[in-house]
This record gives structure tokens, sequence and C-alpha cells, in this order.
């Protein structure tokens, strides 16, 4: 491994040409090249005009000069001197660091001796690296495949004969990998046994175990491309995109709480693994993959990946705290903010171009051409952005209608906002003290209405609003009438609130006649024009004078609109006599037709005495009346009835529209970035219209220091390209994300294809091409094999940027075939394996153990998507949940899927997965480590899954077969792929026969060969 | 390949070192100066003075002004508007007038030193410890402020110290985990597991988590079955190498093979080991008393109180110096879970006599009792005993009786392995608000330095290269502090 472990000599940027080769060190030359270099690189860190550290800076001759720390013409005398020079080894400065070199203190000496020569207009700056000399900065070429390639055909067909160390020339990757190993004088190993083969290609390809049927399928298939069929089969299967989504979220930090302090809860965060699985499955190219991610909402907002792609903004831990309980103008939450887009940045730099961005937030990265203003500048790009759940429709045309909707009632609120401005500018200054009144005495009668159930009467639905509906009552007897009070109904259901179905035209009659043919006295006549909702507030009508009827009927001319019908409801309706009695409680209801859907609507609840606010004192409910009353002679005296109509008819249709909204299909949700309308602490930019914070440069990182406001942007890695974002001054924070996106995938961007090369092949081979995953910049491994980096990077990029193409080309190759043997003369020469001489063996990933374990018990539950199962028992969720893993029960169904699915907990993770070295969702894992140690054999020999699943993987093979023998072959076959030897046979039926097959089962799930794949 | 890329494949601590001792025996690596079994620090950078380290920390940021940090200034002006003479950004806004502590202090030992009434019993060992008064945190929130004494960084992703340490100077007994984490019995403090976590560093790293006196101290040790049998076990053990020697056999040159062969033995040991470590009946009379374990009470009032504190936390005391004993590298002890209501903690926003007043009796007792017990044995010389929280607490009232939080001062203690006994370092202002001299603060790179320096480590030159960056526990930071040293 080592031959790939570089170190650099830092490619500072001179401050100007070098010009000179004199040493003179009057000349001023003597300070650019020697002494200004010791200052940038040791000094200026501290000691700058913005930090000022000791009231001292370097960065000019000015400030340098003005405090007497140089004496120039005389080191001696000089307190710099004194300051830099060591005793005893030690020097105050530079503080907390090693002395300078007695050569830099030499310099600096000399510099002072003859003169402290600094030009006024040399400012010193930290260093920083502006050059793109390094192999992942150049332009992305497709490399010439090896000559070896075009005689392909004459050397396999002597390959098995007279070379069988070498590969057969299967696809050009073989071409790369075997012109390495000739150069480097190694031999390439056989190809491995198809029982070998096929267990490795279902591990690597979907992350589970071929059964027996499936290994003897393959190993006696004497038709051609038996391989590549099954290398198909594999792609093609469902349990592809389970198993390599596992390495993509592993990248990108994704878990399904928090972390933090308390790590609570993250319930929407599983869409995002899914659209992950659903992406790898469908075989998405990956350019769009990639700009779904950063700004599908954007791009594709009507479609569900569109969406739930940018999971990906917020996979990683949020500081719930440093947000909820600490506003963004305090420091505290201003760091918790920066730390936030901070793991944005890093996330999607990391993931998609493999860059350390992440380095220049505190200063100017050391080795890779990002200045703090480029890192800035990407922080600009997320700047509005906050994680929470992000509301969506899974249905494009319910997406539409809703947007619709949404833009219908926006401007009819706004008309609204037209309306009243109207009815203010003419009756303010009356009705301001009357609104304020009602306002109280509302909040007064809700505070005394209970919450009953018993809502009132509900007409049928009808198709038009003109149809005429009606509801009476009858008192039994004729019977003297003074006054008749009635209520509009409160469903507390979807927020339809007040004054439920109340018709916008009505009359109210009383008669003997129960047909209402004859003898019919009219109480009140709303008929002709549209009247103002009345919420809940009971209405009256007094009788004339001397009435008496058996029979009162309100009768709807014009009814209650709905989404898209219409409706007539009443909560109450009560028929007082002279001696102030109610004669309507309890009697019989008619109607001309009713919902009867007790016990929220039924025709007696029109009689029930309940309605919304009944209990409230009668003397709010007068108070209420009498203000409404007064109201409404207010606004018909000023607004005359066409204003009048308009309003009531702006009412009803924000009324109807909101009703129309609420009954569209319940919406998905995905905790995603996004703008963020929230309030308390954590108020995102929502209220702000979503316009991005500014930005600064924070001087160390500091948000107490902020420097330039910068733009959005990049990295400056693409030659002839502006790192600064080309955007119009009116853009919006999409565009930025946009941008970004779009700067990813572009052709010419030499990072992002090698990435996704390197990280695939690194999942197949244990290795990528690049060691170092995440980072293929100065202080990243260089690649083993350049050219065929370049050469698979480009074959992606071009070739339809299909992942699954890329995979074929990999494991149908003959490397990926050989055989893991060891051999100890090349061995010598690459211990590491890093040309493939052979394939490497691993263990399985914490998943794949975990899964199989199932698989094999014959437990496993192939249902895929949805929320993550538990294996954990959640206590104390409301405040800082704890997550009791112990208390788990092995046997629950819920818990048997794969463990991809599983809800993931980032503070508190899954000891047993943990232990088993499965990802730490607390930053990007590129690359898993693979570790030996006592704490896994006591989990995978102790733990009480391993205990349940050998029960039930001997309860399989009790009902699978019958004898002991059986068994064991059986076990051997489904856990191993391959038979027991006789004497193996021998013993674990001797075990077995004392101890039990579930200890056998429990022995089995320990073996080596269990848990690696050759 | 490099030893070390070798080892860290292969894991080389806890369990790993299985390897590390095969190639040892096997002649693969040379001897070397690392004081312990697969360490990456193959010969230490210099002398050290301690092998070992134990860690108090306590969740919910403890307040100095009550326990260490002496202020006459509060008692002189007590219940007067108090006055930072500068803007004060304080978590919650506790900025009411300055209150005294609700406990008295009085002098110890030699040095003299103040200790409030609530952790007199330190006062026997006062000679023994050294504070540090002036040390500064980064924000004040809970999460990453825990972070951030635990693993030197603010934000999740980094190993704890421990971790280091093990990845460091590697193990001493490999029947037992290298790093082991005692949590408070209520539950985890802010970021739970994570601030032990090995992050980067391979897995076995990550603190090893015992619970002491409970039905399973150790996950997995014991299987819990009906069908299992330690007779069964124990031939399963030898049908299990059996068979992977054979699969072995055909495949030669894969060390991993032989370390997870190893590795069953291990855990077998372990078995054995490990509840002989944690079992105290065999401790004499008078070290239960020393440790206020005489009670022997199991029953507890529901109201936090001095009993129960005393008991759960000299417990785990008691059982890390057995840790120790046995060649524990790093055993790391909380008190107090997370921040919820009533108060599991030291997050007295309310009432700090409430809450400090019994946690504060609990861990002084089983802590003094740790280190004249170590001394006693002649362990204290060669073993730190770092007593921190997450940060400080405002000398200003928040409501009438409680302390907002005070990231700007805080208070260290440190004792034992190196470290100078009787020592008062950096002190804090008149109020106890920031650093007398806000120049030159104690951070937590600085604590961190010392300690690794103690055990031999130059803590700039341990570095692991993760994802393209160098990183150190000390990050960029950290310095010597001299004055601790002896």
């Amino acid at each position: 491994m080592q031959q790939f472990a570089i170190r650099f000599v830092l490619p500072v940027i001179p401050l100007v040409v070098l010009v000179s080769s004199s040493e003179s060190a009057a000349d001023d030359e003597f300070f650019r090249n020697r002494v200004a270099t010791i200052f940038q690189e040791q000094c200026l860190r501290c000691h700058n005009d913005a930090e000022h550290k000791g009231d001292f800076s370097l960065q000019s001759s000015a400030s340098a000069f003005q405090d007497g720390y140089v004496e120039a013409g005389d080191a001696a005398a000089s307190h710099l001197v004194e300051l830099i020079t060591p005793v005893d080894g030690k020097s105050k400065m530079p503080k907390n660091a090693d002395p300078l070199s007695p050569g830099d203190v030499a310099a600096i000496r000399k510099w002072i001796d003859a003169g402290a020569e600094w030009p006024v207009e040399l400012k010193l700056t930290e260093p920083s690296v502006a050059d793109l000399n390094w192999w992942s900065l150049q332009p992305l070429k497709r490399p010439a495949v090896p000559d070896i390639w075009n005689a392909r055909k004459k050397i396999n067909d002597s390959v098995s004969a007279k070379h069988p160390s070498r590969l057969q020339l299967r696809t050009e990757v073989d071409a790369f990998i075997q012109d390495t190993l000739t150069k480097k004088g190694l031999q390439a190993s056989p190809e491995a046994a198809r029982r070998t083969l096929i267990r490795r290609l279902y591990f690597d390809l979907i992350g589970l175990p071929p059964t027996p049927g499936q290994i003897e399928a393959f190993v006696s298939d004497e038709q051609p491309r038996a391989y590549e069929r099954l290398v198909d089969h594999l792609l093609d299967s469902s349990g592809f995109g389970e198993r390599w989504a596992r390495h993509w979220l592993d990248v990108v930090h994704y878990a399904d709480t928090h972390g933090y302090d308390k790590d609570k809860l993250r319930p929407n965060a599983w869409p995002y693994r899914d659209y992950v699985i659903r992406s790898f499955n469908d075989d998405k190219p990956y350019g769009r993959f990639v700009r779904e991610q950063i700004a599908g909402d954007v791009l594709w907002p009507d479609t569900v990946d569109g969406i739930t792609a940018t999971g990906f903004i917020s996979a990683g831990p949020w500081d719930y705290i440093g947000h909820a309980e600490v506003p963004e103008s305090k420091i505290d939450g201003k760091v918790a903010r920066n730390m936030d887009r901070d793991d944005m940045v890093t996330s999607t730099m990391n993931t998609f171009c493999s860059v350390t961005v992440q380095c220049a937030r505190c200063h100017n990265h050391k080795f890779d051409p990002i200045m703090q203003e480029h890192y800035y500048s990407l922080q600009s790009v997320f700047a509005a952005l906050d994680r929470a759940d992000r509301t969506y429709d899974a249905d494009p045309q319910t997406a539409a209608r809703r947007r619709e909707l949404v833009a219908r009632k926006e401007s009819l609120v706004k008309e609204k906002t037209r309306l009243d401005a109207v009815v203010a500018e003419r009756a303010g200054e009356r009705l301001a003290p009357i609104n304020a009144k009602l306002t109280e005495l509302q909040k007064q009668k809700a505070a005394a209405g209970g919450a009953k159930l018993e809502f009132g009467y509900h007409s049928n639905i009808a198709k038009s609003q003109t149809t005429v509906k009606w509801v009476q009552v009858d008192l039994g007897k004729p019977t003297p009438v003074t006054s008749v009070h009635y209520v509009g109904c409160h469903d507390t259901f979807n927020g339809i609130g007040h004054g439920f179905g109340f018709p916008l035209r009505y009359r109210i009659e009383a008669s003997d006649d129960e047909s209402f043919k004859s003898g019919v006295t009219t109480l009140a006549d709303h008929t002709q024009a549209d009247v103002p909702n009345p919420g809940t507030n009971p209405l009256s009508q007094i009788a004339p004078a001397e009435l008496k009827a058996r029979f009162v009927r309100v009768t709807a001319t014009k009814l209650a609109p709905r989404q898209n019908d219409f409706i007539f409801a009443l909560a109450e309706l009560s028929v007082l006599t002279p001696d102030g009695s109610n004669a309507a409680s309890g009697k019989r209801v008619t109607s001309l037709d009713s919902i009867q859907a007790p016990v929220r609507w039924q025709r007696k609840n029109l009689v029930d005495g309940y309605y919304f606010g009944v209990t409230a004192s009668s003397d709010i409910q007068d108070r209420i009346a009498e203000l409404m009353n007064e109201r409404t002679v207010i606004l018909a005296s000023v607004l005359g009835d066409k204003l009048n109509s308009q309003m009531a008819e702006n009412e009803s249709a924000i009324k109807a529209t909101g009703i129309a909204i609420n009954a569209l299909p319940a919406q998905s949700k995905v905790y995603a970035g996004m703008i963020h309308h929230g309030k308390g602490n954590f108020v995102g930019t929502g209220a702000n219209g979503g316009k991005p914070r500014v930005i600064n440069v924070l001087h160390r990182g500091n948000v107490q220091q902020p420097r330039d406001i910068v733009r959005p942007g990049t990295i400056p890695v693409i030659s002839n390209v502006d790192w600064q974002f080309q955007l119009a001054e009116t853009h919006n924070e999409a565009d930025r994300r946009v941008a970004l996106a779009e700067w990813i995938v572009r052709r010419d961007n030499p990072l992002t294809w090698r990435s996704i090369v390197n990280r695939v092949w690194q999942y197949h081979f244990g290795r990528g091409i690049v060691a170092s995953p995440n980072d293929l910049g100065r202080m990243g491994q260089l690649p083993s094999h350049p050219e065929l980096l370049d050469w698979l990077a480009v074959e992606l990029r071009d070739g339809g940027q299909s992942l699954k193409t890329l995979h074929r080309l990999i494991v149908t190759s003959s490397v990926y075939r050989q055989a893991s043997t060891y051999a100890g003369t090349n061995s010598q020469i690459d211990s590491g394996n890093a040309y493939l001489w052979r394939m490497n063996r691993r263990r399985l990933t914490a998943e794949e153990v975990r899964d199989s374990v199932l698989f094999v018990s014959g437990k496993l539950d192939r249902t895929m998507y949805g929320p993550g199962f538990r294996l954990f028992v959640l206590e104390h969720p409301q405040h800082s949940p704890h997550y009791e893993y112990h208390k788990h029960d092995p046997d629950d169904p819920a818990s048997h899927r794969r463990s991809v699915y599983r809800f993931i907990g980032r503070s508190q993770p899954d000891p047993f997965m943990m232990t088993l070295d499965c990802a730490d969702s607390s930053q990007s894992v590129p690359r898993r480590d693979e570790t030996v140690t006592a704490l896994q054999a006591l989990s995978l020999l102790n733990n009480k899954f391993m205990l349940r699943m050998a029960e039930h993987f001997s309860d399989r093979l009790h009902v699978e077969s019958n004898t002991s023998t059986e068994h064991i072959r059986r076990a051997f076959q489904l856990a191993t792929g391959r038979d027991p030897t006789v004497e193996q046979t021998v013993a674990l039926k001797e075990y077995a026969s004392e101890f039990g097959t579930a200890n056998l089962c429990r022995l089995i799930f320990n073996l080596n060969e269990f848990v690696f794949v050759d | 390949m490099k030893r070390r890329q070798f080892l860290d494949q292969l894991g080389s601590g806890f369990g790993g070192l299985a390897l590390a001792g095969m190639l040892q025996t096997d002649g693969l690596l040379a001897a070397t100066a690392s004081p312990g079994i697969g360490g990456a620090v193959e010969v230490l950078h210099h002398p050290p003075k301690a092998k070992r380290v134990v860690q108090l920390f306590m969740g919910g940021a403890a307040s100095h002004l009550d326990l260490f940090d002496y202020k006459p200034s509060l008692e002189k002006h007590h219940g007067e508007k108090s006055d930072f003479g500068e803007h004060v950004e304080a978590f919650q806004n506790g900025l009411g007038p300055w209150m005294k502590s609700p406990f008295s202090f009085r002098q110890y030992g030699e040095c003299g030193k103040h200790l409030s009434e609530v952790v007199a019993p330190l006062g026997d060992v006062a000679d023994e410890m050294a504070f540090v008064h002036n040390m500064v945190g980064r924000t004040g929130v809970h999460s990453q402020a825990t972070y951030l004494q635990s693993t030197g960084f603010d934000t999740p992703g980094f190993p704890g110290m421990g971790s280091w340490i093990s990845y460091a100077l590697g193990n001493m007994n490999e029947n037992l985990p290298t790093f082991v984490v005692l949590p408070d019995r209520r539950g985890f403090a802010s970021n739970g597991p994570k601030n032990w976590g090995a992050a980067f560093l391979p897995t076995h790293h990550q603190g090893t988590i015992i619970r002491p006196g409970t039905e399973n101290p150790i996950a997995d040790l014991i299987p819990r079955a009906k069908y299992v049998s330690k007779v069964g076990d124990a031939r399963a053990l030898q049908l299990l190498t059996k068979l992977n020697r054979e699969h072995q056999a055909s495949r030669p040159g894969d060390s991993r093979l032989e370390a997870r062969i190893r590795s069953y033995e291990l855990a077998a040991k372990m078995q054995l080991s490990a509840p002989e470590a944690l079992d105290i009946s065999g401790e004499p009379k008078h070290i239960i008393d020393m440790y206020g374990l005489s009670d022997g009470q199991k029953e507890f009032s529901k109201e936090i109180n001095p009993v129960e504190e005393t008991d759960y936390f000299g417990r785990k005391c008691l059982v890390a110096r057995r840790l120790l004993e046995r060649g524990v590298r790093f055993v790391q002890i909380w008190s107090g879970n997370d921040n919820g209501f009533p108060r599991r903690n030291w997050d007295s926003h309310e009432d700090i006599k409430r809450d400090h007043g019994p946690l504060a009796m609990g861990m002084s007792h089983g802590a003094a009792a740790l280190i004249k017990d170590l001394k006693q044995r002649g362990m204290l010389e060669d073993t730190i005993v770092l007593w921190t929280t997450e940060f400080g607490r405002m000398p200003s009232t928040q409501g009438s009786k409680g302390r907002d939080h005070n990231p700007y001062v805080f208070t260290n203690w440190l004792c034992g392995g190196g470290i100078k006994g009787g020592t008062t370092y950096g002190p804090s202002d008149q109020w106890g608000y920031k650093p007398l001299d806000r120049e030159n603060p104690t951070q937590v790179y600085d604590i961190h330095a010392t300690i690794l320096h103690l055990l031999g480590i130059d803590h700039r030159k341990l570095i692991v290269r993760h994802n393209g960056i160098d990183r150190r526990l000390t990050d960029v930071h950290g310095h010597l502090i001299d004055d601790l040293i002896t």
C-alpha cells in the first residue's frame, strides 16, 4: 500500500514571479522570496490585519513596523528577533508551535540587519493553492485501451494453453489490468470455481447468499454465457437496489434520527432511502441521479423522485437544540446554522466530487485549490435551506390540482384584502371596536363550547347549487310561536370550522300543513341575495304576532358549496313559545333528504339542544348576535348591495377553496433540505420568502468575525469556467442549487465521473483504483490504474450514464472472476493486491450477516420500502428518546425484513450492527472497516437475535429433511454453499445428537466460511 | 503493507490483539517499546508518567461556582443586580442578580484549597489534585459542548479520547476491553454512545459499555437461551476451531482467518475474566465502606438523593479500580443523563441546591474513594484521573435558585500519574464569569495534549488520515500545561 502514500511540497502561490536569484538581503527580492514566505506560513495566521493578535499584524510594512517590533538595520535590538529566537528549545513565537528553524531565524535577522526592506505595496496573504497541476484535476479524456486488447482473440486462444497465468481478455477492464500485471511481473490467478463465483456474485450484487438450488443450477449450466446471464438476472433483481443503496447511504451518512443531544426521531427520512433503492433498480442515469438529489424539487417538481431525492441534503445529523432552543440572532444559534450548512456543503462535495472542501471553512485549503471564498460560495448555494418535513403529492395530477387551488385561494385572499380595505376605508372606525369585541366574545364562546360530536342535520349532496332543500320540525300540534332561533354547524374535521353547510340563501316558514302547500307564514326571507355566513353565531327571527303553527321549516334555495358540489346543514333549530320554552326540543324532524351518519349527522341532532358554543352564557350569545347585527347594518349602509354581495361571494369562495384543498388526497412527507416555514427560534427563511441568508467569509470559521459577503459559486477546478455562478440579480435560491447541480454533472467536470466509477470499483473489489474514495485531491491516494479509471469514467459519462452497464463491465471481466488464492511470488511484489493479481476475500458487512442469518433461517421477509422497522423499544420519546435495543423481541416479524429497511439511530446506534462494523451515520463512510474482535465473536454467539435465529434455522431443517445427516448437509449448503465432508458430518452429527440442532446451527453461523466470501 | 495498516485492517485492540500476539509469536513484528499490545504508537515519543486514565464526566454541565471555584465576591454581592461589564448572551437569558453558592466552602489540605461542602470528601485528597479554573468552551449548547469535551470537536464524527488512547497504546490485558464506559444508570448524556464512538478509527477502539450489577453487564457476554449450556459451548468452540482451521488450510496467506479463530478463544476467556473483574462481593468491608456501599440498599427514594447517588457512583468507581488493576487502559464514568424533567443531571437551571447537592455528594464520595484506593495500591502514580463537564454555570441567577449555562469559564481537575498535586491553575475572574486572563484561557485541547503527554505521546504526532484530512485528538490546537506536570 505504501507505494501510493505520497508527500508533497506545498505548491504555494509565489507572491510574485521570481525575477532575481540575488541573495543580497538589501534587495527587496530577498524579502519577497525568503522572509515573506516565513511570515506567510508561520505568522500570518494570527498576526493579520483582522485578528491582530498581540496588537501586531504582519500583513503590510505599515502595520509590521508601526509598533517597533522591528528595528531596521539592527536585528539584535529588534523585539521580533527576541520573540522568535529559541531559548532551551522553546521560543515565545510562534505560539504553541515548534520554533522557527535556525535557517528561518537567520534569514529574518539577515533581512533586518540589511535594512528590513519591505515594498509598501506588497501586502502578504495567507498561503493558498491555485494550480490545477494534479491528476484528478486534469481534463477527462478517453485513454487508449492497451494494445493487447486489439490482439485479444489471439491472446485468448493461447491463454489457457500457453499462458495460464494471464487473464482472458473479456472486457477492456481486463486489458488495462493485464497490462499492469505484465509490467509489474505479476501472474494473474485462475478463474474461480463456479460455486465460488455464484456466492461472490450474489453477495456482491444483491447482498444475500444463493440458495442450494440456484447454486446447483449454475454449476451445471452448460449453456454459453451462463455467467453473463446470472449477472443480468441479479442486476435485474430488486435485491440489487437494496444492496447498492446501502453503499450510497453510507456515503451520504443517512439515518432516521437527528443525532446530537436528544437524538430525536426523524420519522419521514425513509422516502429518501426508498428513492435511492428505486433509482438503482431503475438504473437511473447517473447525471440525473446527481441533479435530483441537489435540486430535484426544482427540476422535476411533480415527480416523487424529484422531491424525495432532496432527502440527500438533509441526510446528515441536525442539532435540534442548537436550532429549536437558540434563535439565529444569538452566537450559538449562528454557530449551529453555520455547522448545519457546513454539513450540506461537505456532504455534497465529498459525495459527488470526492473533494475535501470542508478544509477551507477556517482557512484556505492547504493542498487543493480551494480558498475560503470558494467554500463560503458553496454555503451560499444552500443558504436558504433548513432540514424539515416537506409535504408533497405522490400523484402528479393531485399536485397540479393543489397548485391550482392554492393559487386560486391566494388570489381570493388578495381580493378579500382589497374588499377589507374598502370596508376599512368606509367604515373602519365604526367597525374596529365591534370587531375587537366580537373576537373577544368568540374566544369566550369557544372556551365555553364543548367539543361534542352531535354536529347537526346534513342534507344529501347536490350537484347544483340551486337545488332546493328543506328541513322541518313537527311541534306535534299547532303551537303559539313568538320567535325562531337557529345556528350553523361546526365541524372539527379538516379544519372546516364554523358555519359549515350554512346556505347562502334561505327562508323560514311556519304552517299547519306538513307539506307547506297551504297556510304558510313566512318568518324570514333571505332568498333574494346571498347572506354572509354567520359561523356558529345563533340567529333569531321574531315571529309575526299571534302566529300559531304545527310545523316550522327552513328551506335552502342556494346551497353551501363544497369542493365540487353543494349541501345544506344546520346545527340547531328552536321554536320559542310565549312562555319562553322551546317547543321544538326533541320533536320529530323531517327533511327532503338527509345523510344519516350518527352520531355526527342525523335529523334529530337539529333539535337536541346542542350546538357549538351552547354552553356559553346566553349573555355572550346575545352580545355576539347584537354585534353581528350591528355590523351587518353598518356594512349594508356603507357598502351597498353590490359590494355586500361581492363580499359574501368572496367569503364563500375562500371557504369552498379551502374545503377543496382539504379534500385532496393526503400528502406524503419526506425529511428534506427545504425552505422552512417555522415558528419560535427555528423560523427558517420561509417568512422571508425563502430568500437566502447572507453568507460572509468567516475569518477562522468564526461566526463573530464575518468578512466579505460571497455570491453563490463553487470551487475553481474547471479551467475556463468561472467558479462564481452567473445568475441574474433576481435569481432565487432554487437557481443556486440548479447551478451547482449542473456544474457537478458538466461533462468537463474532472472530479464527478472519476469519483463515481472509483466508488463502484471499490465496492466490487474492496479497494478503489484510488484508495481514498472521498478524496481525489493531494491528500488522497494516487490511482493504481489511472488510465483505467479515466477510461471507465468516460465510458460512464458518454455511454448513457448507466451504472448497471458499468457493473456489468466490471463483474463480467476476468479480473473479477479470478480466484482469491494467495500466491507467495506475487505477494512479494504486491502484498496488498493493489494490482489485482487475485480477487480479494472479504468479510460480510453487518447487513449481509444479519440478512443472511434471516435468509438461511427461513425468516427473511422480502417486503420492500416503507417506514423503517425498529430493532429497539422506544422509551421517553417526548423528551430525549431512549432506544432500548436490549428490549427488542427478535421474533417480532416486522423486524425480519432486510437490514437496509431498519430504522437507524444516529447518536444511539444498534450495538449489534456497530460491533459488525456497520457505518457510523455521524460521518460519511466511503468504505467500511473490516475488523475482527472478540466482541464480534460474542455478538455472533450470544446475541438474542442469533440465538433465536439458530432455533428457527433448526426448525427449518427439521421441516425440510428427516435425518441428522441430512440436516447437516442442508445446513452447510444453505450457509456456505457446499456439502460438508464426511468427516465433518460425523463430527457435527455427534455434536448435534448431544447438544441439539439449534446449537449446531449456532455453530454454523459462526464459521469463518459463513462470514467470509472468497 | 505497513504494519499499522495491516493491523488496522484486522483489528488490533481488544480481540484484534489476537493477531498482534500471533504476529509477535511468529516473529513477524519486532518487539517494540509500546506499552500495550497492538498500539499504533510503536515507540513512545518520550518516557511516560502514566499508563491509564479515568475520566469522570458530569453530564448537563456542573457548576464550578458551587463545587470547586470559591468566589467571595458572590457572597459579598449576593442579590445585587449582576453587572458583567459587557453584553452577555446566556443560553436561556438567565442573567438575574449575582448569586452566591447555596453551599458553604472551607479550606482543605496543606494547599488550603477551598472546596464546597457537597464535595467535602475530596478534601482528604486535595493535595493530590490540580484544578484548572480557566477552562473555556465554544458554545453553550449541550450537544456541541459534550462532543467538544469528549472528542475534541463540537460536531459528530470524531473518536472519543479513550478511543484515541486505545488506538495509540493498545491493550494491557487481552481478556478485557481497552476502553470501558460506565454510563449513568438513568440513561445516556447528550449524544449518547457517540461520545465514546470510534468514528473513523477501527470499531474496536470504541468504548465498551459495562453496567455493573445488572443481569447483563456486558452486551452478549453470556448467552440467554434454554438450549445453550456451558459444556455445549465448550465443545462447540473446539469444533468451530477445527472447522475454521480446515477452511483456513486451503486459504493460506490470510491472517484475518487466523485472527478470527483466535477471537473466539479470547471471547471464551473474557466470559470468565469479565464477571470476575466486576464482582465486588469479595472486597473487604473497609473498601466497601470507603466507597459508600455499606448500606447495600436496593430501594431508594424517588426524589434525587445523596444515598442513592453515592451508591451508584461509588459502585462504578470501585468497578473502575478493579478494571484498571486488571489492565483496562481507559475508564469513563458518567454522572447524569439527558436533559429531562425532573432533573437527572447537572443542568440546574431551576435549583442548584436540589440537583447539585445529591449529585455532588455521590460523585465526590466515590471519586475520593477511588483516588485514595488507587494511591494505597501504588496505582495513582501512573493513573490519571480527570474530572470534566460540558461547561460551567453563570454567577447570576436563573429563576431564583438556578444558574444558566456558562461556556465562558468552567473548571476541570486532574490528579495522579504525573500531575502536580495541590495545584490551582488559571484563575477565573472575581465572579467566575470568564478567565481572569482572557487572552490565555485553557481549552480542552490543552487538557488532551497534557494527558497524551503524560502517557508518552506527543499530541502533534498522533495522526490518522481520514477522508483526506489528517486528524488529531487536538485538531490543530493544544499545548502542554507545564504547571500541572510534576
